[in-house]
């Protein structure tokens, strides 16, 4: 009878990467998704609010599927962020007009 | 709604028979090319009709909500119908198909 | 993760539905219920009666028991009776300090009599809605939680489909008596065949509470004035604030016909009378939410409370609220009538299967590799244990929460808790009998007192009230009649699944014994 090989650590350590990624990236980008959405579309602002909330989770669901599909954690994790970096950005380039 | 779910069981039994698998197990015979694309064009034909006499009954909205969910409770009772009485899942369906005109002539 | 997409994929299917998949199957039960909530409440509480319905008499009688009991509370409820729910409920709000939010009371009248109805006490369908978003926790962590399980069902429904290569060719395919094909053919069945249905359930449910769960969206336009963000949404929840000087409330009747004429025939679910006592009071007339599918929240037609003056009459829906009101009417349901009810219902059923039938396979399984030795590591246990106490646990619980309404006396003050309490045992008891008897006894036991318990309900509805299913199919009270008989054919279900679980027990050992036997004559 095989003795039961467990999993190595170092798996264990990706997968929870991952995890986080998806989990809190996730919900990172999605929020700053749905924040550029508010601020840049050119409708009332309780639509933009609304139209930002409804298709907030589409975004989560890619990043989700992203981090699980992509070759390694350390891409999970450049995945998640580069584009949050980015809509992070044009959402304060939104505030920064609206300010001034 | 009833006419919608005859016109949906109909068109459902009719793609199914456009597949291989499924038309050799209840027919029993080689699906010609000629009769696969027949049954396939019938298929989608009764399935996108169906939609009419739902919307025709209760509008867009609500229409189109029971055309969903008759389209789907129609493709559940031919999936569970298939294995365990195929011969009853086909007479349905030519029931179907000879009821429909009688039950379009009685709604409208 | 160096696999494929799809085997990605398929590994993300089968943890998120492991891990969230017992959680899933007692929301998506319990939401099922929820559509014939009323239904439930009638069968609960066989003392309400039915009147036909009438809406003028209904309003009077409210605003009389209103003005008598709560002449100086804050806000005035009036939800009025319609076809599935007989009652007509009042609740208020009492007047407290600025800023704080008063307590509410309900009472249900007797739209006739205009008393409070004697009823025996019960949360009735509510609690299986409540449940179903609440999960009995406190406020927020339920609705939380909820919310964090439908985007995980999100997840699991768009990598099932990822996942499953031959989603057209399989389109049709269903093979029983085929093992563990027979159940991956019926998810499957039950997971392509009712997709529409699954996926509308599971993003309305995240929109439904989307303002709580991603909020970043109000914060960074609004700031820290959310309560502008609702008023946008909402103008009808704008309301004056009172001037502290007494002032007469007009009778609602008026401007109950005012408002209907103002919606070309629609109905009213609604009455809101904000400061009623005051000089300032205003009047707020809202639609029932069944009159269309796109739920309207805001549909509303607002009057002065002392002078009956017309004030405001909500507008057209944008189209981010009408997707919005889309997803909610659709979850909700409030707008079918009782053949699309009892279809949602079944679709409903159907994705409680597919959940089912996923945790069933996912032990299964691993179970194989296990067979020779007898004895299961524990993560397949726990496992095991959490499958048989969420499915066949979960149903016996609802069995006896109706068992508990017919059982306890119907003049016991706090019954309604004790109905819940019930239920609560009832499954903490499924837990410890799954851990301390072995998978398949488990199952048929648990299976066979399942069935028992449904079948009994309608034989009990007999033996304790005046309402047993020949009095009700006589009446025409069908409410009544398709309670005990859904519960009859739920527990005809069980017995079934029952016997051949034991039969499949029966007949394992016996095909163990022939293989021994085979490799003892190939030794000798």
């Amino acid at each position: 009878m095989k003795r039961k090989t467990s999993l190595p650590v170092s798996y264990r350590l990706a997968v929870t990467s991952r995890l986080l990624a998806a989990v809190v990236g996730g919900y990172l980008l999605a929020s700053l998704a749905s924040v550029c959405m508010a601020l840049w579309l050119p409708t009332s602002r309780a639509d933009a609010v609304i139209s930002g909330m409804l298709s907030s989770f589409v975004f989560y669901l890619l990043a989700v599927i992203w981090c699980f599909a992509c070759r390694s954690a350390w891409r999970a994790w450049v995945g998640v962020l580069l584009p949050s970096a980015v809509l992070a950005a044009f959402a304060g380039l939104a505030y920064w007009m609206a300010r001034t | 709604m009833f006419l919608a779910l005859l016109l949906c069981y109909t068109g459902f039994t009719a793609l199914c028979m456009s597949m291989d698998r499924h038309h050799g197990e209840l027919l029993r015979r080689k699906l010609s090319t000629g009769r696969r694309v027949g049954l396939r064009a019938a298929g989608w034909a009764l399935l996108i009709v169906s939609i009419w006499p739902a919307v025709h009954a209760t509008g867009w909205a609500q229409g189109l909500v029971e055309w969903c969910a008759v389209l789907m409770l129609s493709a559940l009772l031919l999936v569970l119908l298939l294995p365990y009485r195929p011969r009853l899942a086909l007479t349905l369906a030519g029931i179907g198909l000879l009821a429909s005109p009688v039950a379009a002539f009685a709604t409208l | 993760m160096k696999e494929g997409f799809r085997q990605a994929m398929a590994w993300l299917h089968t943890w998120a539905g492991l891990i969230f998949g017992w959680l899933l199957f007692a929301i998506f039960l319990t939401g099922t219920l929820s559509y014939f909530k009323d239904e439930i409440t009638h069968w609960m509480q066989p003392e309400v009666q039915a009147h036909p319905i009438d809406d003028a008499r209904s309003l009077a009688v409210a605003q009389a028991w209103l003005q008598q009991q709560a002449p100086t509370a804050a806000r005035w409820f009036i939800d009025l009776p319609d076809h599935r729910e007989p009652s007509l409920t009042v609740s208020w709000q009492a007047k407290v300090d600025p800023g704080k939010r008063g307590d509410f009371t309900q009472k249900v009248l007797d739209p006739v009599s205009g008393q409070p109805v004697q009823a025996r006490e019960s949360m009735g369908g509510e609690f299986f809605y409540r449940f179903h978003f609440q999960l009995q926790m406190p406020h927020p962590w339920g609705r939380w939680l909820s919310t964090i399980s439908a985007m995980v069902m999100f997840i699991a429904l768009i990598t099932g489909i990822i996942t499953h290569k031959k989603i057209f060719k399989d389109f049709f395919t269903f093979r029983p008596r085929k093992g563990q094909r027979s159940w991956l053919d019926g998810h499957n069945a039950v997971g392509v065949l009712v997709l529409p249905f699954h996926l509308m359930i599971t993003y309305s449910s995240l929109v439904i509470f989307m303002s709580m769960v991603m909020p970043a969206s109000i914060v960074a336009s609004y700031g820290n004035d959310t309560r502008a963000f609702f008023n946008d949404v909402f103008p009808a929840t704008d309301n004056a604030p009172a001037l502290g000087q007494p002032g007469q409330l007009v009778p609602l009747g008026p401007l109950y016909d005012q408002a209907r004429a103002q919606w070309a025939g629609g109905h009213v679910g609604r009455v809101v009378v904000n400061n009623p006592g005051d000089v300032n009071a205003s009047v707020k007339v809202m639609r029932a939410g069944a009159d269309r599918v796109v739920h309207d929240f805001g549909s509303t037609v607002s009057f002065n409370g002392t002078t009956g003056q017309l004030l405001r009459v909500s507008g057209d829906q944008s189209l981010p609220q009408v997707i919005g009101g889309s997803f909610y009417g659709l979850h909700m349901g409030h707008f079918a009538g009782p053949v699309l009810r009892w279809l949602y219902f079944i679709c409903g059923l159907a994705g409680t299967a597919m959940i089912g039938t996923g945790l069933v396979m996912w032990l299964g399984k691993r179970q194989l590799k296990h067979v020779k030795s007898g004895v299961m590591p524990f993560e397949l246990r726990l496992v095991e244990v959490l499958n048989i106490a969420s499915m066949s646990g979960l149903m016996i619980a609802i069995a006896v929460f109706f068992w508990a309404n017919r059982l306890l006396p119907v003049g016991f003050a706090g019954r309604s808790d004790w109905e819940v309490q019930a239920f609560f045992v009832a499954w903490g008891l499924t837990v410890l009998h799954a851990i301390f008897r072995r998978g398949r006894q488990g199952w048929v036991e648990q299976l066979s007192l399942g069935a028992v318990l449904f079948i009994g309900v309608p034989l009990l509805n007999a033996l304790t009230t005046s309402q047993h299913l020949g009095v009700s199919l006589a009446k025409g009270d069908w409410a009544m009649a398709g309670f005990d008989l859904t519960c009859l054919g739920s527990g005809v279900f069980l017995a079934w699944a029952a016997w051949k679980m034991q039969r499949r027990n029966v007949a394992q050992p016996k095909a163990e014994r022939a293989q021994s036997l085979v490799f003892k004559g190939e030794v000798n």
